[in-house]
């Protein structure tokens, strides 16, 4: 087993200077949407139940598809031709933020992390 | 064949799931699967692909597709697959004595590594701190308490391996 390395720089907090976490950072806001809004030119209350019933159905199916790669090895390819194999823990509820165990980077195995989705292209795994 | 992917919404999403599609990301890699869903919130692609060891999933951020083409509809095998490929396995129920059985062995291991233990029902407590519930096994504990939540299962793990 790979023995993880002390942490050289943390991903900081929310505090002011957390570069690209905290809402406020022009990173943050150039680039993450917290959420797609649902078409505003549904008038007609029918129409907008209809997309609301799909919208529960493809969300849920993704949550689910979530809950099964919990605690599975994953394979991240991230922008900058980045290719890191992690063990995939959870994401945040606007899909936002990846947190995993096990980070393989070039320097060393980062025991936990957060990775910005906005960074990531796709992952893989098994089923 | 498609640009402005997250502003599509639902419905136009909807229409692609169930099929198998080509798609051109960010990375200018070319991507290929079957769509189980798309996530409303993020416009992310949940891609199957079918294999003879069982499957593989991609999940591709909605910010970095660039193109999508659809090139077959799924057949009634597939779509069954794709409905049920991320459902929980089911645990086999347990037979009332085997859990009578299981919850007894526990206890006693427990007691004896000098832990006081509670029945609560079902469930065993364990130094108030600390739930499991049937089938007794390692997942099956609940805590706040991180520390004492590993030092359990670990406990529980080597009562599985006394008594296999």
């Amino acid at each position: 087993m790979s023995i993880p390395v002390s942490v050289l720089r943390l991903p900081r907090g929310p505090d002011p200077n957390s570069r690209g976490f905290d809402p406020q950072s022009p990173r943050f806001i150039a680039l993450c949407t917290t959420s797609i809004p649902t078409s505003a030119a549904s008038h007609d209350t029918e129409q907008l139940q209809e997309e609301q019933r799909v919208r529960s159905m493809l969300r849920e199916n993704f949550l689910r598809c979530l809950l099964s790669v919990n605690n599975k090895k994953v394979h991240f390819h991230m922008l900058e031709k980045v290719n890191v194999e992690a063990t995939f823990g959870s994401s945040d509820i606007d899909v936002l933020n990846f947190q995993v165990s096990d980070l393989h980077t070039p320097i060393g195995v980062q025991k936990e992390a957060l990775i910005r989705s906005r960074d990531v292209i796709s992952f893989t795994f098994d089923l | 064949m498609l640009c402005d992917w997250l502003h599509l919404g639902p419905q136009e999403w909807l229409q692609f799931v169930n099929k198998e599609v080509k798609v051109k990301a960010g990375n200018d890699d070319e991507l290929r699967g079957w769509l189980h869903t798309v996530d409303p919130v993020s416009a992310s692609l949940v891609l199957v692909t079918f294999g003879h060891q069982g499957a593989s999933v991609v999940v591709l951020m909605g910010h970095a597709v660039r193109e999508l083409q659809v090139l077959r509809e799924a057949d009634e095998v597939t779509s069954q697959r794709l409905r049920t490929c991320f459902l929980p396995h089911r645990k086999p129920r347990l037979e009332p004595q085997e859990v009578k059985r299981r919850k007894a062995g526990l206890q006693r291991w427990l007691e004896e590594n000098r832990l006081p233990v509670e029945e609560d029902g079902e469930r065993l407590v364990v130094g108030g701190a600390l739930s499991v519930a049937p089938p007794y096994g390692p997942e099956d504990c609940e805590s706040s308490n991180q520390i004492i939540l590993l030092r359990i299962q670990s406990l529980i793990r080597d009562a599985q391996l006394h008594t296999d």
